[in-house]
Order: C-alpha cells, then structure tokens, then sequence
C-alpha cells in the first residue's frame, strides 16, 4: 500500500512537471517562432505533423502561415508549361497520327492549333517574359479521366463531348464550346443499309423524327462505337435492337471483320473526314436528300478538373474572344475544309511530346459485342 | 687549330644546321599532312556511314509504311546490325571492332555517328509502330536530318543533307555547298566524294553526292508539281537524277 502511495505520488509529481513543462513551452511558443522566422515555423509544424500523424489539422496551420499550393495559374507560370492531355487514338481531324518529322515526332489537328492557342493567351497572362509552353502526354482515351483526376494534366483536349447524357464524369469541368457544329454520325458501307435507313425516313412523310427512323433502319444490324465515347452512350440509351460491338478506337472498328460491321457510329466531323482521305471504301450514312444525317447533336470542349475555377474561367474566356474574333471558325474551315497534307502541317506547326510519356506500344485493341444489353 | 680545321669545322655545322632545318621543315610537312589525310578519310567514313543508314530505312519502309502490322520489330538494335553489316560490305571496317589502321579521328567519331542514329531509330518506335496507320513520314531524308543533328550537337564535326530544292528549310545548302551542287548536277554520276580545304587549309568541306533511285521517285518523281503523300510537290526527279549530297565540314585545328 505504501508502496502504492509512493509511486502514485511520483506518477503524480512527473505528470504535474510535465504539464508545467508544456505549457512553458506553450506560453514562448509565439516568441520562439518569431525568432526563427516563418521559415522556421514552417519546418516546426512539418516536424509536428510527423509527430502527429493523421492530423489534418497541423497542415491546415502549415497552409495559413507559408501556402504550399498556389493556385493552378500561378502554378503554370513558375512552371513555364502547360500539361495538355491529348488522346492517341487518332480522331482526324482534331488530332492526326503522330508522326516522324525532320524536327523529330510530332503531332498536330485542330485541338493542337487550339493547344497553341491557349499556349499563346497563357504566356501574355504570365507576363510575356517566357513562352508558356504546352507539354503533350499523349494517353489513351479511357485513361484521360484518371490522368486527369490524378492531377497529371491542367486540361485536356481531345474532342471531348461536352453536353451527352453520362459523357460528363463527375469531378470535372466542361469548357464553353470550341466546336459546335459536332454531333454523332454513321458510316457505312453496304448500300442496303442506306436504303433500309431511308426508307424509314420515306415512311415518316415529312413528320420527321430522326431517332425513330434509325431506331427501325439499323434494327438487327451489327453497329460498332468506340468504348466509353459519346457515340458508344448515344447507342447504348437508344439503340435497343442492334447488335452493339465496343471497339477500342475508330480504326480496330474498320479493320474488324469478323463479325461483319454493318454501321460505325462516331463524331460525324471525324467520320466526314475518313470517308473522304483515310478509308474511301466507307461512306457516311446520309439523309435522303443527301444532306448529313446527324443522330445528335454534340459540341466539344476543353476539360479540366473541377477544381480549378481561375484555369476555367481563362479558358471559358478565351474561347468567347476567339469565337468572336472569328478565329475559331478560321481553325474550323482550315482543317474541315481546306485540302492539306497532315504530314507536312506536322512539320511546320505540329507539337513535340514525350516519348516517355506515351504508351510503349500503342495497340488500336479489338472489338468486342455489349454485353448485358 | 690550322686553316683547314676551320674550315672542316664550319662545314660540318653547316651540313647539321642544314639537315636539322631539313629535318624541321619534313616533319612540319608530315605533321600537316597527317590531319589533312586523317580529316579527309573521316568525312568520307562519316557520309557513308550516315547514307547507310538511310539505306536501311529505305529497306524497311514497306514494314515500317504496314498499317495491318503492329510492332514492327525494327528495334534500334536492328537496325545498329543492318547498318554494321552493310557498312562493313561496303568499307570492309566493322565498326564494332574498328581497325587500328582507321584514324584517331574516325575511331572516335563514327561511334558517335552509329549512336546518334540508333537513338532517332528509339525516339521513333511509337510511331512506326502504330497499327491502322501507314505512312508515317519516317523516310531515309527524316531519318538522316535528326540522325545528323544529333551527331552535330555531340561533335565538332558538322553533318548535314543538303540540297538545291529543299522541303525543308534546314536542308538548305549555304553558298559553297550550293556551288558545289550546281557543278555536280551537270557532271555524270559519281559516288566520288568533292573534297576542298578552305579557311587558309584549316576547314575541310566534304560533300558526298546522292542521285534518286527508283524507290526515290514515288515522291520525288513524276508528275511534276502533284502531292506526294507527305504532301509537298513532286519534283519531277528521274531515277540517277542528283537529289542532294552529304555535307562534312571538319575544322583541323579543332579536331587536334
């Protein structure tokens, strides 16, 4: 028992010397960190979050006395870059194939002139003493999104869809368009198909309604779309009866051939474009008066975590200045419209991108039938 | 010491001062010479190695131009054998185990040339190696431009293509290469390469001409002034037309 009591009164003894010890150490803590600086305080409170690990708080104090992270646009100043995530499917013409120059690999497209644009607009922000220069990862489209939410890009521009029913993940933000004349098309290349198609626009008499008339005219034919692009969501929301094959890219769907693809649905900017220069033996899927035959209407824009509201803004804002200066049509008619040889506006105009930041080995995958549909 | 004594003497230290400026004036010569040779013999090894290089991309453009075929296989290190095994056909010199023989020059520098053009073959596998799409732009005239700039910029000695119509503004010969095209263009073919030292003997120019074969004239040949399929002019070239050459320029008292 005495024993007991004794060593009660030393535990007692040592707690109350170490209370008094804290709080001595509490009540000079604000002269100590003045003497060391806020430099010193930071290091402080860094060791303190060791010592407490798990305590938010401790960072949160760290973040009021030195901020650690500036915001994005600060952040793309020091840097002296801009990190663009650009798909390496080719979506023709937004972006061509990478190709060999005399100035080494390079890619180009009208989402690469846009890249250069912002690049431009981005250097006069930071203050027009260094060119604020575009780093291009070259990804595949489905790993855009992780990419992006891993914090690995500032934006991404690969004719994204802004404005499809489940096109949008969550976490990320959509840019005023840079591409309105978008939507999903088809292309074909049995003329029975056409015909099955526009018989059912025949049927309607004038009363027309689009969806009905390709929801009979492609019933039971087998119809590829790209995995987890607008074109595959547009199929997988109204296409009941077809059969539904996911393709990897827009040239595993060509080159498949067993099963036999009947209809490739896609951007009908990027199908416009190889039907005429790249696969001559499709042909885009037309109304019968041989106008476009849009399935729906789409634009695309430039994305961004959601986060990043001074990088929006930039980008919603420069956008509104090129669409209105007519400089974004310029870029529209120029690489829609005009004949030109992508090799050789790679060579003058293209961008560079890290090799090592591009699959190994880029593989255009396979095709496989929906499942669960 | 008699008359004649002296006269033995002063003849003697006349004979060896002679033979001494003799010996000087021989040795100069010989030590002049020798770089001259030794830059000259070089800038030949440097050209062929480089035009090899483009022969091997040319041997391979129908698998790097597949667009059913994925990897393609033609890796750095094999396109680093073609290009030994053919060098070696045509200088007999293997350059993975270079002759005592070959000047220090040379010994140093077509390693360097070898290397450079084994890291454009690396820098351009994600390219060639895409499925679904053909042409790539990967030719014996990109191939050689990145190679030679690579070089250049490990080096003193420069290498460039050069021609009198170029596509690209970088293959723009300057004013003793272009006279030198224009005299070669109206001579017969010849693999002989134009050797000439200028700066007062301290700068060799070397220029190795190359003339159009007939894989050449899919883009260079007829008709006139129609895209080809990287998107320039067709020249209008016929097979053994002159396309351009190789330009060496070594300076001496630099490469000592």
């Amino acid at each position: 028992m005495a024993l007991y009591d004794r060593s009660s009164i030393l535990t007692s003894m040592f707690i109350s010397r170490s209370i008094i010890t804290v709080r001595s150490i509490i009540a000079s803590l604000p002269r100590r960190l003045k003497e060391i600086g806020s430099q010193g305080t930071v290091l402080f409170l860094i060791a303190l979050g060791f010592l407490l690990q798990g305590c938010g708080l401790v960072f949160d104090a760290v973040e009021m006395v030195q901020p650690l992270a500036r915001d994005e646009m600060s952040a793309i100043c020091s840097r002296g870059q801009f990190r663009v995530g650009i798909s390496v499917e080719p979506f023709r013409p937004f972006v061509f194939p990478a190709v060999f120059t005399d100035e080494g690999v390079r890619v180009t497209g009208l989402d690469v002139e846009l890249i250069r644009e912002v690049g431009d607009a981005l250097t006069t922000y930071c203050g027009g003493q260094k060119p604020i220069v575009p780093t291009l990862h070259l990804t595949r489209f489905r790993d855009l999104f992780i990419e992006m939410n891993e914090g690995h890009l500032d934006l991404f521009v690969s004719s994204v869809g802004g404005n499809v029913p489940g096109g949008k993940p969550v976490g990320l933000w959509y840019s005023i368009p840079y591409f309105h004349n978008g939507g999903i098309g088809a292309m074909i290349q049995k003329p029975e198909v056409a015909e099955k198609v526009r018989a059912q626009f025949q049927k309607q008499a004038g009363n027309l309604d689009t969806l009905a008339a390709i929801q009979v005219g492609l019933s039971g034919l087998t119809v590829a779309a790209q995995k987890g692009r607008t074109s595959h969501l547009y199929a997988e929301a109204n296409l009941k009866n077809i059969r539904l094959l996911i393709c990897d890219s827009l040239p595993a769907a060509v080159e498949t051939k067993n099963p036999r693809i009947d209809v490739i649905l896609s951007k009908h900017s990027i199908l416009d474009y190889v039907t005429k220069h790249v696969w001559p033996d499709w042909h885009l899927l037309t109304r019968n008066d041989g106008t476009p035959l849009i399935l729906t209407q789409e634009y695309f824009s430039i994305v961004t975590v959601e986060e990043h509201r001074r990088l929006q803004w930039f980008l919603n804002n420069l956008l509104y200045r090129l669409e209105e200066s007519g400089r974004l049509e310029q870029m529209r008619r120029r690489w829609l419209e005009e004949d030109y040889a992508p090799t050789r506006r790679a060579a003058t105009e293209g961008l560079p991108f890290e090799i090592s930041k591009v699959p190994e080995h880029y593989d255009l995958g396979q095709c496989r039938f929906a499942t669960g549909r | 010491m008699s008359k004649k004594d002296i006269l033995m003497k002063s003849r003697v230290c006349l004979f060896m001062s002679l033979s001494l400026m003799f010996f000087l004036a021989w040795s100069s010569i010989g030590w002049s010479q020798a770089p001259r040779e030794e830059a000259e013999t070089t800038a030949q090894h440097l050209a062929t190695l480089l035009n090899v290089g483009r022969l091997i991309v040319e041997r391979n453009q129908t698998l790097i131009d597949d667009p059913r075929k994925g990897d393609k296989g033609f890796t750095p290190e094999v396109f680093e054998q073609a290009v030994v095994d053919e060098f070696t056909r045509q200088t007999h010199i293997d350059l993975k185990h270079l002759p005592s023989h070959l000047p220090s020059l040379a010994k140093e520098l077509l390693p360097v040339l070898l290397q450079s053009s084994k890291e454009v073959v690396a820098d351009v596998q994600f390219v060639i190696n895409q499925r679904g799409i053909g042409y790539k732009n990967f030719i014996p005239a990109t191939f050689g431009s990145q190679a030679a700039r690579k070089f250049s910029n490990r080096s003193h000695v420069k290498i460039k293509q050069i021609t009198l119509k170029p596509r690209n503004l970088k293959n723009t010969p300057d004013a003793y290469e272009e006279n030198v095209l224009k005299r070669l263009a109206t001579q017969p073919a010849s693999n002989t390469p134009i050797t000439e030292w200028i700066d007062n003997e301290m700068t060799l120019r070397a220029l190795t001409p190359i003339y159009y074969s007939q894989d050449c004239l899919a883009c260079h040949g007829n008709p006139k002034g129609i895209l080809d399929i990287s998107g320039y002019p067709r020249e209008g070239a016929q097979e053994g037309d002159l396309a351009g050459a190789i330009s060496v320029q070594i300076s001496v008292n630099r490469s000592r």
